[in-house]
């Protein structure tokens, strides 16, 4: 469904992704793990169109050349990006926000638009899912939101938009037990067989709620490491170390011990 | 035969001589910096004249229709065929000619020239020939559910383009009244209008005033707002500078009795080569009293704004609360705003707080929106919008409310 090849980004002459590989396949969920600086947010920008970036390489979307594509054309077909730090939006509404959001997407795929009441009946079950009051829609979009809150409404709204590849930057930094239950139960909630996803994260902590089919280790612009689940739990044991130490630009990729291959 | 004195007509002849005293501003008086010279020196006034052109027929489509008492002033005459002058309960609306008429010791305040003599010479212009418009008075402990709207017009004569309106506003001891004034105008001729409203809030009372100026973009529009605030009294301002060639909307507030409260806020947007120009002046010159300024400006093309904010605290006014704040949204690279605090504190345990900032359309925000599909040009208009709407918020009724949104083409459903 995704196919990324030898993907490069830059910011004028600095290097940040610097080949990355990568096939998602049907209903596949797959983390990507990696330090700090690594390229990590880099990547799911890269697919979500932000401007101010150098790109080379292959980017599809059932078969679609996603970086041909201007953000709300991928949006379009079908990619939603969690923000890391969802942007707060005073004075829009956040039901309005919703509703133009969904509603643009369906006008660009040629299908009818949904009519207010309509869309209250979306919004509602989407509410249920993360756990949000009535009152949540009426408050500007972000705006005074506690960080929870904030990352809450990212899966609220990718609950509406029902994207084909929600790519999930650091859904869980910044939140507390309770808040990251309700947000993995959510997104377990919309995975299905027709929905991919990117987890991007720092920590394995995540990934204990949501648990991937498949973990990249992305470090210094590159994948180094893929594997199931249990390379995310080798990486909480022993950090990022074993790949950071030594220059990966140069040096000849070994297994890790104790890893799958 | 009975003869009213009428302490007024001394006081707007020697404003007529004042006017050639003081004469116009120039590019070194600070309040006038910003202000087109040359045409307010092409504005010709003098005693009302007939329109140049007939009251637009669709007048109600200019403004919004609010049910209830209303004055409509056309080019400084009160039109009574489109007024709706009949009290309510506490309240009584009269035209100012009517009132200089009958009982010109009522609104003798409006036209008193203050200790040094008028400094301003459109305020000398509107003293001496703004000798109608509207008159409000809400007598003492009437709570107002219904608001008034004040409605001035100015069609530009070819013989006199500029005309003078005066409103007066008293609100009784612990009384509350909401007061819109719109200014709208007709045809494509230069002129202006210049519009002086004085406010007198009574110990307690409270006043929510909402001004609404939309004149045709080739007039000059020249609004001032002089209010005196007693004790414990309420003032709210929602300005919303939207029409003229150049706009100017002038505050100037005393806190003149412990625990008044002023709280101003407005919007400006600007297109074209409009001048939107904001100046405010708080003075606190009674202990505890609190203040807030709270504008917000929009500027595209080529259109100038600017936001001349005062904090002024009198010796004595100790325990003053004062906060200021402008926020612009420059939406071109030939828009401009010039935004300057002053604030002068002669007293103790103040605490004023000011603060100004200019941005353009935040590029995160928009990308935020596009990822959600949002079309470019749709994304961009959501912010513009919303950074305009919480100026609106802050009026409290909705018909108003309403119109500023649709004005500002913000609608949406």
């Amino acid at each position: 469904m995704l196919h990324v090849e030898n993907l490069t980004a830059a910011i004028g002459d600095k290097p940040i992704l610097k080949g990355v590989d990568l096939d998602i396949g049907e209903g596949e969920v797959h983390a990507i793990m990696g330090p700090n600086g690594s390229g990590k947010s880099t990547f799911a920008h890269a697919l979500a169109g932000r401007d101010g970036y150098e790109i080379g390489g292959v980017a599809t979307l059932d078969g679609s050349d996603l970086l041909e594509m201007t953000p709300e054309q991928r949006a379009a077909a079908g990619v939603f990006m969690g923000f890391q730090y969802p942007v707060e939006i005073p004075g829009v509404n956040n039901m309005y926000f919703l509703r133009t959001a969904l509603n643009s997407v369906r006008k660009a795929r040629g299908e009818t638009e949904v009519g207010a009441r309509d869309f209250l009946a979306v919004a509602k079950q989407a509410m249920e899912l993360v756990e949000m009051k009535q009152d949540f829609l009426d408050r500007a979009v972000n705006a005074g939101f506690s960080g929870g809150e904030k990352k809450r409404n990212e899966i609220l709204q990718m609950a509406v938009m029902e994207p084909r590849l929600a790519v999930l930057d650091e859904t869980d930094s910044g939140l507390d037990i309770d808040a990251l239950r309700i947000i993995a139960s959510g997104v377990n909630a919309l995975r299905g067989p027709d929905r991919s996803m990117i987890v991007i994260t720092h920590y394995q902590r995540l990934l204990d709620y949501i648990k991937p089919d498949f973990v990249h280790v992305l470090v210094n612009g590159k994948i180094v490491q893929s594997g199931d689940h249990t390379l995310a739990l080798h990486l909480e044991d022993h950090g990022y170390a074993d790949f950071v130490n030594h220059d990966l630009d140069d040096a000849p990729e070994k297994p890790l011990t104790g890893a799958p291959s | 035969m009975t003869i009213h004195p009428d302490p007024s007509s001394e006081a707007r002849l020697g404003a007529l001589d004042r006017i050639g005293e003081i004469g116009y501003p120039t590019k070194r008086d600070e309040a006038w910096r910003h202000a087109p010279h040359r045409a307010l020196g092409e504005l010709t006034f003098g005693p009302p004249v007939a329109p140049g052109i007939g009251v637009p027929a669709e007048l109600d489509n200019q403004i919004p229709v609010l049910e209830g008492p209303r004055v409509v002033v056309v080019n400084g005459s009160v039109d009574a065929s489109l007024s709706n002058l009949a009290g309510l309960d506490g309240l009584r609306l009269s035209s100012l000619a009517e009132v200089l008429a009958e009982r010109p010791e009522q609104v003798a305040a409006h036209f008193e020239q203050g200790d040094s003599g008028i400094a301003d010479v459109f305020v000398a212009l509107n003293v001496a020939y703004g000798a109608d418009g509207a008159v409000v008075q809400v007598a003492d402990g009437v709570v107002l559910d219904v608001p008034i709207h004040i409605v001035d017009v100015g069609l530009p004569a070819a013989a006199q383009n500029a005309t003078c309106t005066g409103v007066l506003i008293d609100i009784g001891v612990g009384s509350s009244a909401t007061v819109i004034e719109t200014r709208v105008g007709a045809g494509s001729e230069f002129g202006g209008s210049n519009i002086r409203t004085t406010i007198a809030l009574a110990d307690d009372s409270t006043l929510e005033h909402v001004l609404l100026q939309d004149v045709p973009s080739v007039q000059v529009h020249l609004s001032r707002v002089d209010v005196t605030q007693r004790a414990g009294s309420v003032f709210k301002a929602r300005s919303f500078n939207l029409g003229a060639a150049y706009g100017r909307i002038a505050y100037n507030v005393q806190l003149a009795g412990t625990g008044a409260h002023a709280d101003l806020s407005g919007l400006f947007f600007g297109f074209g080569d409009q001048t939107l120009d904001q100046q405010v002046n708080v003075v606190h010159a009674a202990a505890g009293c609190t203040s807030r300024q709270t504008y917000r400006g929009v500027l595209d093309e080529e259109s100038t704004g600017v936001f001349n904010g005062g904090i002024d605290v009198r010796p004595g006014a100790d325990g003053t609360d004062a906060v200021q704040s402008n926020d612009n949204l420059l939406l071109s690279d030939r828009a401009a705003i010039n935004t300057q605090p002053r604030l002068e504190i002669l007293a103790d345990e103040v605490a004023c707080k000011h603060g100004a900032t200019v941005g353009q359309l935040d590029e995160t925000a928009l990308y935020y929106l596009r990822s959600r599909g949002i079309a470019a040009d749709e994304a961009r208009r959501l912010l513009i919008n919303g950074f305009a709407d919480q100026a609106v918020d802050d009026v409290g009724i909705e018909t108003v409310r309403a119109w500023i949104i649709h004005r500002l083409g913000h609608d949406h459903a």
